[in-house]
């Protein structure tokens, strides 16, 4: 039988010591974005800058454009990783991801209608592709409304449908972009963090800290989601308001992502599966963890992406998948046996 | 005398069906109290809206005196744990993990589990033997384990009322009988008040109070054993000749079940 | 004695003059309009010039102030001199790290391509970014024109222009004594068939060297089936090609062969043309109008002296 004593503060201290290690994670490779780029390696200048002592250009080069990438690459990863934890958990699906309610589908739409009109990608491209990931999740919320509201079934159904619409809208208008513009969209598609600036950074903090708290609080009814509506009623979780609100902060946060990063995918899908083998499924831990790892992993990503090729960058997206899936196939692997 | 639970005109419309057609009940405190019927007769469906994770259409519930809807989710959680009939999904907790989670109403939105809450836990799953498995992860265990570790999540509640969708379905003999005696053991020491959806007649018959038949989403009988257990109720609810005599364990109703084959010569 | 004094007060005087208007004319800066209307401010005397696109690299050459370049988009190629110039990525995603590690004082950019984010960016970490928007040839002049202006070649930027105007006229001269205009198709890809409009370099082109261009219409690249170009029926058809690409000939030759009633293929009139030449807003247009002309009056011009791109 297990020590009484101990059990009170191990959950407490394991949360303290994951997210320690997760944050010691994030900083690393945190700090190794700001060191390496297209124009070079600048360890000592790294160092100065964020001292504040250097104005030169390596100085305006890693506050001005790197620190800004690495930040909006860190916030996306967090955003998405959370995301798919929490679709994960509200619809009881391990397929669900965080573009799966037509947030990737409207977005899309709406991002390449904006570079098809000729607007700039921020605030132009980006407002279009905010507003239709708000609509295509809306009109998912409204097919699966009715007597059994927020059903997950329903649910995901819509949203597979919606987005499946989407894509052929998608495919029709591709094909009639003009050639100079396709490349933008194409980067679009698969993830590009490249325009990164200071104010995207901070706007997008500033939305996404208060969703990463909400979430936080709804850790325990997520767990309690998990073992179904029913017992989730009867021990004590408003599910269909709990649903909603997560929902609703969720695709904010998702969908403020993608207007400013494009699709990024595998991070969502992944993440959270990767954590769920390694910390167990308690959500009070998994928040955070996914939070912190889903910024490490895309910031370390997006590093790749941006100095592994000897010209130009790589999309992102294509970094995530060639990683992600391995290293989920091994921890799968070494899961069953 | 203090009614536990009232349910009144209950109507409940369920996929274009009519499951409860007005069905009215009152438990007492402390009582055992067991409904049976034919598949389709509306028992999940009222036991849901006894647990208020089902609405009715009309009628009203009131839990110890206060109208059911009255109540927020927590609260009502405080006072009543409810035990469903499929062991719900996700597997990867841990037993005490999802024993735990019976606290959950008492703790609200962040509060850790305290040394307290783990004693509750630990006392629960020592009521039904499931203090060995607290460590494995749940989809370890057979069926009727996690049944046993449902029911001990139900007691972490710390209810005083625990309503039980056939709790027995997916027990052995012998685990069926340990899980009614802790039952019944609970209501006589906790004065838990029982409410039990029931598949076996004769379970019913030897640990509930009081039955209520129900036949078509409306109460057919309600009473004592040895009343609703006629061979006339019986037959009419349940389309089938029973023999009902008395079990000379203890003299209360036991129901026979007569192969076609002998139905020629009466 | 006196006088003396008096020439070397006065010479102390115009050394001071001298002196004074030297950094003046250094630190001078012009306010300018670029072609897309915005006004950009200029030093007197840009020495660190980062061209974002190759036609606007070749102009830089053109004007004889390579020495001014510190960094070139990618597949600047012409001259061949030019991909020996610090890389700073594609014209439609320039790499922003890159160009402000090479200190630009200025930025050339083109409006059809450069993303406008990324201008923005520029100018907001100080590097002045002067965006030129040639439409046709008389704005390619007035683009060498500006860049004269703007890197102190004016001499050689209304020499360059002279030139070219010279040689178009040669052109045009030559063809105006021709009856018939030929039907030409300008063809981009195989599948789908995509063409030029009226908005295009290479229609302007066409028609200067006497032909008629058959996807003349509003919209910039439309897209034609085979049966369309069938009904055109076009005298001489032109594949444009990235390089000098003989896959993409033979490509383009065998699906047009199945067509016969096609004037082009009866007369084998299918040729290939570097697009660098048909497209880009630099002088190579009036090399590629040379070679227009060339192809369609094969008889007005000799043929041992076709021209050819670069």
């Amino acid at each position: 039988m297990t020590d009484p004593v101990r059990q009170p503060n191990t959950p407490l201290r394991r949360l303290g010591l994951i997210s320690s290690g997760l944050f010691l994670l994030l900083g690393i490779i945190f700090f190794l974005a700001l060191i390496w780029g297209s124009s070079g390696a600048k360890p000592l200048q790294v160092i100065s800058t964020l001292l504040g002592k250097d104005s030169s250009v390596a100085g305006t080069i890693i506050w001005q454009i790197r620190f800004p990438r690495a930040m909006l690459a860190a916030l996306v990863g967090a955003a998405l990783g959370l995301g798919g934890l929490v679709f994960q958990a509200l619809l009881r699906n391990p397929l669900a991801e965080p573009y799966i309610l037509g947030i990737s589908g409207g977005a899309a739409v709406g991002a390449i209608s904006g570079m098809i009109l000729g607007l700039s990608l921020c605030p132009g491209v980006a407002g279009l592709a905010f507003a239709g990931s708000m609509a295509t999740l809306g009109l998912v919320l409204f097919i699966s409304s009715g007597r059994k509201t927020l059903q997950e079934t329903g649910l995901l159904l819509a949203g597979v449908m919606i987005n499946a619409f989407c894509s052929s809208i998608i495919m029709f208008l591709i094909s009639i972009v003009q050639t100079d513009r396709l490349h933008n969209v194409l980067y679009w598609l698969m993830g590009d963090l490249s325009g990164a600036s200071q104010l995207q950074a901070l706007s997008l903090l500033a939305l996404l800290v208060p969703c990463f708290v909400f979430v936080f609080f709804m850790a325990r009814p997520m767990n309690l989601l998990l073992m179904g509506r029913e017992t989730a009623k009867s021990l004590g979780v408003r599910v269909t308001a709990t649903t909603l609100a997560l929902l609703t902060a969720t695709s904010l946060m998702v969908s403020a992502t993608v207007a400013l990063s494009g699709l990024v995918g595998f991070v969502g899908l992944v993440i959270p599966h990767i954590l769920r083998l390694l910390l167990g499924p308690d959500h009070r831990v998994l928040v955070p963890g996914c939070v912190l790892t889903g910024a490490a992993f895309l910031t370390g990503c997006d590093l790749l992406a941006r100095t592994l090729p000897t010209q130009g960058e790589m999309p992102v997206g294509v970094v995530t998948a060639l990683i992600g899936a391995p290293v989920f196939i091994i921890l799968l692997y070494r899961s069953t046996t | 005398m203090i009614h536990t639970i009232i349910g009144d005109d209950l109507q409940l419309a369920h996929s274009g069906q009519q499951a409860l057609n007005g069905v009215s009940l009152q438990v007492e405190q402390g009582e055992f109290f067991a409904i049976i019927g034919p598949n389709g007769s509306g028992k999940t469906t009222l036991l849901r809206s006894l647990a208020g994770t089902a609405a009715p259409d009309r009628g009203t519930i009131r839990i110890l005196g206060q109208n059911i809807e009255d109540y927020s989710r927590r609260d009502l959680a405080r006072k009543m744990a409810l035990v469903p009939q499929l062991p719900d999904q996700d597997f990867t907790f841990t037993v005490r993990e999802v024993v735990l989670m019976g606290r959950s109403p008492h703790l609200g939105l962040l509060r850790m589990e305290s040394r307290r809450d783990h004693d509750i836990a630990r006392r629960s799953m020592e009521a039904t033997r499931i203090e060995h498995l607290a460590d494995r992860r749940m989809h370890q265990l057979s069926g009727g384990e996690k049944q046993r570790v449902m029911i001990a999540r139900a007691l972490t509640q710390d209810p005083a009322i625990m309503l039980l969708d056939e709790p027995t379905s997916s027990l052995d003999l012998a685990h069926q009988i340990r899980l009614m005696d802790l039952l019944e053991r609970l209501k006589k020491e906790l004065e838990i008040t029982v409410v039990m959806v029931a598949h076996d007649l004769n379970l019913a018959a030897l640990y509930g109070d009081r039955l209520l038949l129900l036949r078509d989403g409306r109460a057919d009988q309600t009473g004592p054993p040895s009343e609703v257990l006629t061979f006339d109720n019986l037959e009419r609810a349940f389309g089938c000749v029973l023999l009902v005599d008395e079990s000379p364990v203890d003299g209360l109703p036991r129901v026979n079940i007569i192969p076609g084959r002998h139905l020629d010569r009466d | 004695m006196r006088w003396r004094k008096a020439a070397a007060k006065t010479l102390l005087f115009a050394g001071c003059l001298l002196l004074l208007t030297l950094p003046s004319r250094a630190y001078t800066a012009k306010q300018l309009t670029d072609q897309t209307g915005r006004q950009v401010r200029v030093s007197a005397s840009p020495q660190r010039v980062v061209s974002l696109a190759p036609s606007l690299t070749e102009c830089v050459f053109a004007l004889q102030r390579e020495d001014r370049l510190a960094g070139v988009s990618a597949n600047s190629d012409y001259p061949p001199a030019a991909s020996e110039l610090p890389n700073v990525g594609t014209y439609v995603a320039p790499d922003l790290e890159k160009i402000v590690s090479l200190e630009p004082d200025l930025c050339l950019a083109t409006r059809d391509g450069n993303p406008i984010s990324l201008v923005r960016r520029l100018e907001k970490l100080g590097v002045p970014v002067f965006a030129l928007d040639p439409r046709d040839l008389d704005g390619v002049f007035d683009s060498l024109r500006l860049l004269g202006r703007i890197l102190e070649a004016d001499k050689e930027a209304e020499k360059l222009v002279l030139d070219l105007e010279e040689r178009i006229d040669r052109v045009q001269q030559r063809v105006a004594q021709a009856e018939h205009r030929p039907r030409v198709f300008y063809q981009i890809g195989t599948s789908p068939i995509v063409s030029a409009g009226s908005d295009t370099f290479i229609h302007e082109l066409i028609r200067m060297a006497g032909g008629t261009n058959l996807a003349a219409g509003p919209k910039q690249y439309p897209r034609y089936s085979r049966e369309e170009v069938l009904v055109l029926d076009p005298e001489v058809i032109i594949v444009s090609s990235m390089t000098e690409n003989r896959e993409l000939t033979h490509k383009v030759r065998r699906m047009w062969s199945e067509f016969p009633g096609i004037e082009a293929v009866r007369s084998d009139r299918i040729h290939t043309v570097n697009a660098d030449c048909l497209n880009r807003a630099s002088p190579s247009l009036v090399r590629g109008l040379e070679i227009l002309a060339h192809l369609l009056y094969p008889g007005l011009f000799r043929q041992k002296n076709l021209p050819e791109c670069p």
